[in-house]
């Protein structure tokens, strides 16, 4: 990271205004510092800072804006110019103290969605180059490698294939496949890399749930990462460059459906922005895999016993997938097929709680100590539902699950929708490929 | 001489300029395919989304809400009264100016919004709630009837230049909001 002495500001200047639109300058003019949207913010409700209060981090980029972008403001009249001081604010206020989630955005009395005002300012902390260097290394990652964990393509074949003999073993079906860059394939999986690099059981749920729906399907050895850090430091030409991995290799194996595996940022980066990012429609559809397993249950492809999963389950809502991304009930219906008692967390749905791991909060060491008091919110609302087991369809958010686990001494299992419907499964279609 | 009209015509223009370059800034076409329908999310933004019971944080802060609402609909009033001066207006009126006045007293005394307030704040309180008293006065005291006009330009000619400007962009922002989450299936909420 540069020192601030030496940074662009013209050129974060730059790139603030040119991300602005008519809702952006319609949001900047907006904000009556009402203070209503300060309890709706996971970090203002665990460190009642005026820091952390939503509206006072809008202030921050909204003086910027009338200083920058109005008449009054270019004669000096009001607001604040983007000097050193306030880039530096800035990066605290948009990187450390926010995850993005949105929830100040359904409660504002007045209707400003204000992650999109945080990612205008987050583009240009960037284009300064003041972007946490974690955060960076997870999007030059992405860009050199092709996944953001730098997994070599031979160590991520090599793990497909030991996942197939595992699959093989505990189906007893030598047919079963984890096929791999299978042209024609009606859907293409993509994986988040925590799954190769540290959660290889839940890829072979995933594969169990496809084998089971006797489904056709493949992985790609190229292009097969669904996260994208690109949608944390907003910066949309890296943005851009990640999302056409996945479209190459969508055009390559010539599938029919992008499957995005559970990730929430991963569906919202893919499914709603990276076809802005790119400047174009994709040549194919974009679903979550929840929405394929819940249509494999509706249409009995697959059968579940509930009680295979016997102890109270609740549900973590993703932010990226859930209030930003509209994926609300199907990971409900599953869970009321494969769970013999399933108990809201409250508040729930488009209401819930970040974890506190959202934004790229987990990329970003310098924060952590905030991540985790923040999440405190979260995990009082496990606690609360007394649940034993929390579901959660998103690796970044079970990643921060297990450290609140820790952390607050929670003593739940963490899981995703798809080993909840992997434990459940009691049929096996015949033996041979699917 | 009645200072107000020319103090609309200041603040119909420089709102008019203001809507016209936040407009300026234009609209991206977008790619993605719509999940919802941004339409339903509009009108779902200006009817369910603002009920009481639908916000966590009215429901945290229902005498705030009540108290807005009140605000709200005494700076009405208190238009009303200047065009019609009626009594039946005033207590509305005299409404307005006392959820000004406990506005006013929330801001100065609740540390968490003293520190984010500024002196826009405080005089963009300051004029409507001297309206409101002004205007509830205004049927009763012929001094306050003399003074309202001038207290009503006075407002008038402030509201470009500070954050009573939301009387435009509150209903563009929450267009927004609600096509952004009608597009995306969040509006109106499926339970």
């Amino acid at each position: 990271m540069p020192e601030l002495e030496t940074i662009d500001l013209q050129k974060g200047l730059e790139v603030f205004k040119s991300r602005l639109q008519e809702a952006d300058a319609a949001y900047l003019n907006a904000c009556v510092h009402c203070g209503l949207c300060a309890e709706s913010c996971h970090y203002y409700r665990m460190d009642p800072q005026p820091e952390n209060i939503p509206a006072k981090k809008l202030d921050l980029i909204a003086q910027v804006f009338r200083r920058h972008c109005t008449a009054l403001g270019k004669l000096g009249l009001q607001g604040k110019a983007l000097d050193r001081e306030m880039a530096k604010a800035w990066l605290d206020a948009v990187y450390g103290r926010c995850s993005l989630c949105g929830r100040c955005s359904l409660n504002c009395t007045i209707g400003i969605a204000l992650p999109r005002i945080f990612r205008a300012a987050r583009a240009a902390v960037t284009a300064m180059g003041l972007t946490p260097p974690d955060l960076q290394a997870n999007v030059e990652n992405a860009l050199r490698h092709g996944n953001n964990m730098a997994i070599s393509r031979e160590d991520w074949v090599e793990t497909v294939e030991w996942l197939e003999e595992e699959l093989q073993t505990e189906t007893g079906d030598p047919g079963a496949r984890i096929p791999m860059d299978r042209k024609g394939a009606k859907y293409l999986f993509t994986v988040n890399p925590r799954e190769p690099k540290f959660f290889p059981l839940s890829l072979q749920a995933s594969a169990k749930v496809f084998w089971a729906a006797r489904e056709d399907w493949t992985l790609a050895s190229d292009g097969w990462d669904l996260t994208n850090y690109g949608l944390f430091n907003c910066n949309d030409k890296e943005a851009g460059a990640i999302t056409q991995s996945l479209v190459d290799a969508m055009a390559r194996l010539g599938c029919e459906t992008l499957v995005v595996g559970e990730c929430g940022h991963g569906y919202a980066s893919a499914r709603w922005e990276g076809p802005e990012w790119l400047g174009k429609s994709y040549p194919f559809k974009v679903i979550s895999f929840l929405e394929l397993m819940e249509q494999y249950l509706e249409e009995g492809r697959i059968q579940v016993d509930p009680s295979r999963n016997s102890q109270t389950v609740t549900l973590h809502d993703p932010c990226n997938l859930v209030r930003h991304g509209g994926i609300t009930e199907p990971q409900r219906n599953i869970l009321r097929r494969v769970a013999a008692s399933f108990q809201e967390m409250t508040p729930n749905r488009a209401e819930n709680f970040c974890c506190g791991g959202g934004g790229g909060q987990l990329a970003m060491a310098a924060y952590k100590e905030r991540r985790i008091r923040s999440g405190g919110m979260k995990a009082g609302q496990i606690r609360d539902s007394g649940a034993r087991v929390v579901v959660a369809p998103c690796h970044n958010c079970i990643d921060q699950l297990s450290e609140l686990n820790k952390e607050y001494q929670l003593n739940v299992k963490i899981k995703t929708v798809a080993e909840m419907v992997a434990d459940a499964l009691v049929t096996a279609p015949p033996t041979g490929e699917a | 001489m009645n200072p107000v009209l020319p103090a609309v015509a200041w603040c119909v223009l420089l709102l008019g300029a203001q809507l016209l370059r936040t407009k300026a800034f234009g609209r991206k076409a977008l790619f993605a395919p719509a999940h919802g329908d941004p339409a339903a999310g509009v009108r779902y933004a200006f009817t369910g989304a603002m009920l009481p019971w639908a916000k966590e944080s009215v429901r945290m802060n229902p005498v705030s809400y009540l108290t807005g609402i009140l605000f709200h609909a005494g700076l009405m009033a208190s238009f009303l009264l200047m065009a019609w001066p009626r009594k039946e207006a005033a207590p509305f009126a005299l409404l307005g100016a006392l959820a000004g006045l406990g506005l006013l007293a929330k801001r100065a005394f609740k540390k968490h919004l003293r520190a984010m307030s500024n002196g826009d704040d405080f005089v963009s309180n300051l004029l409507v709630t001297g309206f409101c008293a002004l205007a509830a006065a205004s049927p009763f005291l012929p001094s306050a009837a003399t003074v309202l006009p001038w207290e009503c330009a006075a407002l008038l000619v402030y509201i470009p230049l500070g954050k009573i400007r939301h009387c435009v962009f509150f209903f563009l922002s929450r267009t927004h909001l609600g096509a952004f989450f009608g597009r995306r299936g969040t509006f109106p909420p499926a339970a």
